[in-house]
């Protein structure tokens, strides 16, 4: 074995590409979507305000629009050219505060404030929308609360007759709503299984590219295989360690659980990552059609995951292929250490939902023992198994 | 040999080899049912709501009416307290709670304020925006009765109460995306990622298996081989931009605001300058197996950093200035502006000029790389 551990090792330094997979490829990769996204929450994003009132009121409420960290008020003079402005994408809402809204408060009637937000661009629209809902109800009720005021009632009751019941919202388990931990984990987790699938679809490649497949069978094909197990396994769990330490430790993203579980759930991820990526190998047998195939399968993980849109939601027939990758298995557990503090006992009972992998041992035995005919007619004969 | 007869035998060759017919033929099609498959169902609904009710009165049970008939929570059961509730969660029965305080009625009765507590699981963010969405409207509504009620119960006018109760109507309207539906979100900045990418990969795919052998393909010059190049794959890739701008976007009921012709002429420059990245990006492999491994990497980063998942404005300036040489960058924002919001063409022009700014500058590399394989081949035959 330790032979074989040698000749995994000594075709590793020939290949510039896959060194480059175990080593600064990844780390490329991890630090410049954690770079791209190092903003963590959103600021100031540009919003078009657009005044026709210009009166003490308008004015208080474009004041509360600015106080609000999340949007940054643009004045525009002409609701035309705040539209133009949101079409082209340089705002992410446009507010209207209409001609007459103070007159028309003052005098009883029911002026109308037009908010509109892209909702093209969900993430930032959807945030937008609560934010400015909230500031602009907040600046009307110190405007309702005047009134109140002026209308006699108590200054007691004041409050209770302007909201009898309040809400008080929490953010369970990530609590100032901090996209890094809500995003990163799952993009770098998504990240790291490419790059796990890549280098082990590499390392199997080479003996087709090398046409040392024939030596392989030679030395007994599932030592080989043990062999590259043993070699890359370590190589690319120091990767999920660095992935891990670097978002928990050093980024300090909360972590309710114990680090250290979810190392044996990486190791189960990483076994199923092989099972596919082996049982391609021999099905396919081309080095471009395995690397086409297994893209395929692992390139829109981040998508199934089940983090940016519930799982519970999806139609039937993509919570099956969801089931197909084995990070979809995983991040189940790591929300389940890292949210809500779960110990060993959630990944070993999660792990059972990995057992379905191990049927793609039956393809990827049939077709092995298939090459193992053509390349040695004898071996048939002997009746040996692979 | 003349160009249309090169175009014709890169044509032939594409299809007859097999891991690019998988990458362009399968791929394309594969793509354009699984990517958007998850989310197809268009808005989380009926989330998981475990409701904690102190008060067990009539008041709480039709707060608890109220927030069930929301469409984004369902009432999936009760807790006796809050940290039973935060068991629900944690087991992955419930992704949220509602909390009614004990004296909820008591209190609302005698015109005091109470305070309601929801708490939803912010790991998954849709999930807890849903959830709280529904059970402020859910909120408010109960507040709004009890107003109602108590103003009734004074003598107020009931056109006069219901007046009285929002002095100033608040209009907030999605534009763009009406629904806030989560396909038409991803799937038209994704479809043209994945046109991209897949045409850089069968540009390299081939390219790799090419440039150091020889065939057809050195019987041109080398500015002509690259520009030919560019024709078969431009080519090719008209028809898979009208597969997915024309009748995935349809399908998807994706935002079509742009003219038919707004579209080929965003097209054209876009198809061009990514054939003649792909054509130069495919002088600096060997091997046919690597180009697919390069770009897998690269998808990622580049939709992240295409600025309608996560804003421009929040991301570093080098990382902004850095995607500007990917086509794909203004290729997607371009497509956005012009289907999905609908902008002018004076305003989409820088973009538009961008793209053919990029082929300009992809052209001479892609002529100095084949140049050098040519060369190369030369060397190693002589």
């Amino acid at each position: 074995m330790w032979q074989l551990l040698q000749r995994e090792f000594h075709a590793l330094q020939r290949d510039g590409w896959q060194l480059a997979l175990i080593s600064y490829v990844p780390v490329l990769g991890f630090l410049f979507l954690w770079w791209l996204f190092s903003a963590a929450l959103p600021q100031q994003l540009p919003v078009a305000l657009v005044d026709e009132d210009h009166s003490s009121v308008s004015r208080e409420l474009g004041r509360y629009i600015d106080a609000n960290s999340v949007a940054e008020p643009i004045a525009y003079t002409d609701i035309q050219q705040a539209v133009a402005a949101m079409r082209s994408g340089e705002v992410f809402a446009v507010v209207r505060l209409p001609y007459a809204l103070k007159q028309d408060l003052l005098t009883g009637h029911k002026p109308t404030i037009d908010l509109r937000y892209n909702g093209q661009f969900l993430l930032v629209g959807k945030l937008l929308s609560s934010q400015l809902q909230l500031t602009l109800a907040d600046g009307l009720q110190q405007i309702a609360r005047a009134k109140q005021l002026a209308a006699g009632v108590n200054p007691a009751q004041v409050d209770v007759r302007l909201t009898p019941v309040a809400a008080q919202s929490t953010a369970l388990f990530n609590r100032n709503m901090n996209y890094v931990g809500f995003l990163v984990p799952p993009m770098l987790i998504a990240l790291w299984q490419l790059v796990a699938m890549l280098c082990y679809a590499n390392s199997l490649s080479r003996e087709l590219r090398e046409q040392s497949l024939a030596h392989c069978y030679q030395l007994g094909i599932v030592r080989v295989l043990a062999a590259k197990f043993l070699f890359y396994t370590p190589l690319i769990l120091l990767h999920g360690m660095l992935l891990l330490v670097m978002m928990y430790g050093y980024l300090g993203l909360p972590m309710a659980g114990n680090l250290l579980w979810l190392l044996p759930a990486q190791l189960i991820m990483l076994v199923a990552v092989w099972l596919w990526v082996q049982a391609m190998f021999f099905v396919m047998a081309d080095s471009a059609r395995i690397i086409s195939m297994c893209t395929g399968l692992f390139a829109p993980a981040f998508a199934f995951m089940g983090i940016t849109f519930p799982t519970s939601n999806m139609p039937l027939v993509a919570q099956w292929w969801r089931a197909l990758i084995p990070s979809s298995h995983y991040i189940e557990t790591h929300v389940a250490i890292v949210s809500h503090g779960q110990g060993l006992l959630t990944v070993l009972q999660q792990s059972t939902s990995y057992l379905g992998f191990l049927l793609l041992l039956l393809p990827a035995w049939y077709f092995a023992r298939r090459y193992g005919r053509a390349l040695y007619p004898e071996r048939q004969a002997s009746g040996a198994l692979l | 040999m003349s160009w249309w007869r090169w175009i014709w035998l890169d044509l032939l060759s594409v299809v007859k080899d097999r891991a690019i017919a998988l990458t362009l033929f399968g791929g394309i099609s594969f793509y354009a049912i699984l990517y958007p498959s998850p989310y197809l169902n268009n808005v989380p609904t009926a989330q998981a709501l475990v409701v904690v009710d102190l008060d067990h009165s009539a008041l709480s049970r039709q707060m608890i009416r109220h927030a069930d008939a929301n469409p984004g929570i369902s009432v999936k059961g009760y807790a006796a307290s809050t940290d039973e509730a935060r068991q629900w969660l944690i087991d992955g029965r419930a992704s949220s709670m509602l909390v009614i305080p004990e004296d909820f009625r008591h209190k609302l009765l005698r015109g005091k304020q109470v305070t309601l507590g929801y708490g939803g699981d912010a790991s998954y963010f849709l999930i807890y925006s849903a959830v709280v969405q529904g059970l402020t409207q859910a909120g408010l509504d109960i507040g709004h009765q009890v107003q109602l009620r108590g103003l009734l119960a004074q003598g107020t006018n009931p056109t006069k109460a219901e007046k009285s109760l929002d002095a100033i109507s608040l209009n907030a309207v999605s534009v763009f995306n009406k629904g806030l539906g989560y396909p038409a979100y991803v799937i038209p900045g994704l479809f043209l990622l994945i046109l991209h990418q897949t045409l850089l990969i069968g540009t390299g795919i081939l390219g790799a298996g090419q440039w150091r052998q020889h065939g057809y393909w050195h019987q041109l010059s080398p500015l002509a081989i690259v520009l030919c190049r560019i024709g078969t794959f431009t080519l090719l890739y008209c028809f898979f931009s009208a597969f997915y701008i024309g009748w995935c976007y349809y399908l998807y009921g994706v935002g079509l605001l742009a003219s038919l012709g707004q579209v080929l002429l965003l097209m054209l420059p876009f198809l061009l300058a990514t054939a003649c990245c792909g054509v130069a990006f495919s002088t600096l492999f060997n091997r046919r197996d690597l180009p697919t491994q390069v770009l897998l990497l690269s998808s990622m980063p580049i939709l992240f950093v295409s600025g309608f998942v996560w804003p421009l404005t929040l991301i570093p300036q080098p990382l902004v200035w850095l995607s500007q040489l990917v086509p794909a960058v203004p290729g997607i924002m371009g497509m956005l502006q012009l289907n999905q919001l609908g902008a002018d063409w004076s305003q989409l022009l820088p973009r538009w000029l961008q793209l053919w700014g990029l082929l300009a500058l992809y052209l001479p590399l892609a002529w100095w790389g084949v140049h050098r394989r040519c060369k190369q081949l030369a060397l190693t035959a002589a």
